[in-house]
């Protein structure tokens, strides 16, 4: 039997880590993700799978437990907001750079600085093209609902563990904060040592046998020649999760003359947007990038054959436009429409833009 | 410089009425404002004040409504000490004269991630003096239990129940880790004893170099307490003995208060929400713990 709640999006996160199979979160408070942290210590998981739920003195300390933890071969994941995850960086491109996997779940509050609490979809750059330093990638999910924050977490580890790498899941103040009815994953029991050998005893710091060489956790090397044949072997497995990991969703595309493309929360206040729009007689269609990186940058390019204009919806300045625009490559015209610094732009706000920007433009 | 004795001492009787922190959203009853406004009655207006994120910020910052009259800012929340340092050389450069730069931050931006760059701040000799207003967790993100939250307290991520009571862990001994630096000043303070914070924050003022205060401010929306009893029980907590008032000075220790008998533990707990879940045991092993920390502190820093 499957089994439903209604839960606050920063809960559910809480949960699906413990049904999962997680073995460790690391946190710290910040608004508005307090949540995640404050559900999982009343939780009490520990007495139940054995998962550790540890309050860290700072969000330098609660990455480099994740450091410590992926490096042993064990599901671990930290939870932030904005200016928490901007001070995650330096050992989020260390785990990258030791090709580790974990979990990292950003609730986006708007900036730049001490910025706002309130919801904002302005750390697109930071998540997609490296907020650390040197030619990494995150896998970043972005969840449009309360559903999706549930899902995400385990499918965020199976990709963290398929391709060695740290993932995101780039959520925002609004999923984290609302509540929804939400179907919850069936509990997954916390691998054994002796799963975690079998499964990841190919590079995690298991303990060395006789019978294979010596794993190493670094992102170290001195010797250029292999920083950078180390930097192609990173480079062909973006190609790789480039090439196999893109997800999107399309709604009402198949007769579309527009195209709207928006994700995370935004994509929620466009599918009102499309419904207003069509009773004007507006044929305008969605697609919501599920993954951020990888793109669906082919996916747009098919769109842009089809429609007359393509409006990018965030609550940012402008980030994730620029992608749009690399993928149409002035086919048509592409525009962007945000709110921002905490601001959440209203359907009819959307519509207005469309007829404006793209219609009229 | 003028040394403290020579100095007019500030009383209720002479304080100044002039308001440099007034008009805030802090909560009914805050403690940590108390601490602010009462420090910077003492400093006056030539003070540049440095607020990492957090409660003061929160509540002091909200533009166009501003609540200091004196130069105030927001840092990050680990750097805090940092901008201080920065604000004071900076002044300097400027051939800025008779000023003051502090630093306000609550317990968490202290003695958890603003630790690293406070223990700069002293090392490196910076005029800077810094006042932790203490009320035991991070109050501004919703009672998270920080490095100074005493044992056995309910925050939202120390819940108490069945098999845990509330925070496992005992209050970082923050005054000597700061003491330990050789700073030329440290002192503990209570919002609950006035004259002896603002005695601590005048003398502290006359520092060349690096001071440090550690004031105990009561949270009613944090610790379960009436608003109109915030004063009472930060003086209620120096008075059962799981707060001390002290100064670290010349290389000294000294107890600036060192009752002959304690008040009731039991009563000080019961009073707070945040402490009802307590067992007999609990308060016993807390009382014990007091105990052991004072007879220590008797024993190695009064010797005059």
């Amino acid at each position: 039997m499957a089994e439903y709640k209604l839960m606050k999006g920063n809960e559910v996160i809480a949960e699906a880590a413990i049904r999962c199979g997680c073995d460790a979160y690391f946190g710290y408070p910040i608004t508005p993700q307090s949540e995640i942290l404050e559900t999982l210590t009343l939780r009490q998981p520990w007495l139940e799978t054995g998962m550790v739920v540890l309050q860290a003195e700072s969000e330098v300390a609660a990455i480099n437990m994740v450091y410590g933890g992926a490096a042993c071969g064990k599901k671990v994941m930290t939870s932030s907001s904005s200016p928490g995850i901007s001070l995650k960086q330096e050992g989020i491109t260390y785990l990258a750079g030791a090709e580790l996997p974990c979990l990292v779940v950003n609730v986006v509050r708007g900036g730049p600085g001490l910025g706002t609490i309130q919801p904002a979809q302005s750390d697109y750059f930071q998540s997609v093209k490296g907020g650390g330093h040197g030619d990494y990638k995150l896998i970043v999910l972005a969840p449009a609902s309360v559903q999706e924050m549930n899902d995400f977490v385990d499918l965020g580890f199976e990709l963290a563990f398929k391709y060695r790498n740290p993932a995101l899941i780039l959520s925002d103040g609004v999923i984290g904060q609302m509540m929804e009815k939400v179907k919850l994953s069936p509990v997954k029991p916390r691998w054994t040592n002796e799963e975690v050998i079998k499964l990841n005893g190919s590079w995690a710091t298991t303990g060395k046998t006789a019978d294979r060489p010596r794993n190493v956790a670094t992102s170290l090397e001195l010797d250029s020649a292999r920083q950078e044949q180390f930097n192609h072997k990173l480079q062909a497995k973006y190609k790789e999760i480039q090439e196999k990991e893109v997800r999107f969703e399309k709604i009402a595309c198949d007769d579309a003359e527009y195209l709207f493309v928006a994700y995370g929360s935004s994509s929620r206040i466009c599918q009102k947007a499309i419904d207003l729009a069509r009773e004007k007689g507006i044929k305008v269609g969605l697609l919501r990038p599920i993954t951020l990186f990888p793109y669906p940058t082919k996916a747009i390019q098919e769109m842009a054959e089809k429609v007359k204009g393509i409006l990018a919806v965030e609550m940012s300045a402008g980030q994730m436009v620029e992608d749009v625009r690399l993928a149409v490559n002035g086919k048509v015209k592409v525009e962007h429409f945000g709110r921002f610094g905490g601001m959440i732009p209203s359907p009819n706000e959307v519509v207005k833009a469309l007829e404006d920007l793209i219609i009229k433009g | 410089m003028s040394s403290a004795n020579t100095l007019t001492r500030i009383t209720p009787k002479n304080i100044t009425d002039q308001e440099f922190f007034y008009g805030h959203k802090a909560c009914a009853g805050c403690g940590g404002s108390l601490a602010v406004r009462l420090a910077l009655k003492v400093l006056g207006e030539r003070t540049y004040a440095a607020f990492p994120a957090g409660c003061m910020a929160a509540v002091g910052f909200i533009y166009p409504q501003m609540a200091f009259t004196n130069n105030a800012i927001i840092t990050t929340f680990p750097g805090v000490a940092s901008m201080a340092s920065g604000i004071a050389v900076g002044a300097k450069a400027l051939g800025i004269q008779n000023f003051k730069t502090v630093a306000f931050a609550g317990d968490g931006g202290t003695a958890d991630i603003g630790l690293q760059a406070l223990s700069g701040m002293i090392d490196r000799g910076d005029d800077v003096l810094y006042i932790c207003y203490d009320n035991e967790a991070y109050m501004n993100t919703g009672i998270q239990k920080s490095g100074l939250t005493p044992f056995g307290t309910q925050t939202t991520t120390t819940p108490a129940g069945k098999n845990i009571h509330g925070s496992k862990t005992q209050k970082k001994n923050l005054f000597e880790i700061i003491a330990a630096h050789d700073i030329p000043y440290a002192a503990t303070a209570s919002i609950g004893y006035p004259q002896d914070y603002i005695d601590k924050v005048q003398k502290a003022a006359q520092v060349k170099g690096p001071a440090f205060i550690h004031v105990y401010a009561s949270c009613p929306t944090g610790w379960g307490t009436p608003t109109e009893t915030s004063v009472e029980i930060a003086k209620e907590a120096v008075d059962c003995g799981l707060f001390f008032l002290a100064e670290y000075e010349n290389g000294d220790y000294r107890l600036t208060r060192n009752p002959k008998q304690f008040a009731s533990v039991a009563d000080y707990l019961k009073k707070q929400g945040r402490f009802k879940h307590l067992s007999d045991a609990d308060i016993a092993s807390i009382e014990a713990h007091r105990d052991h920390k004072w007879e220590r502190m008797r024993r190695m820093w009064n010797h005059q």
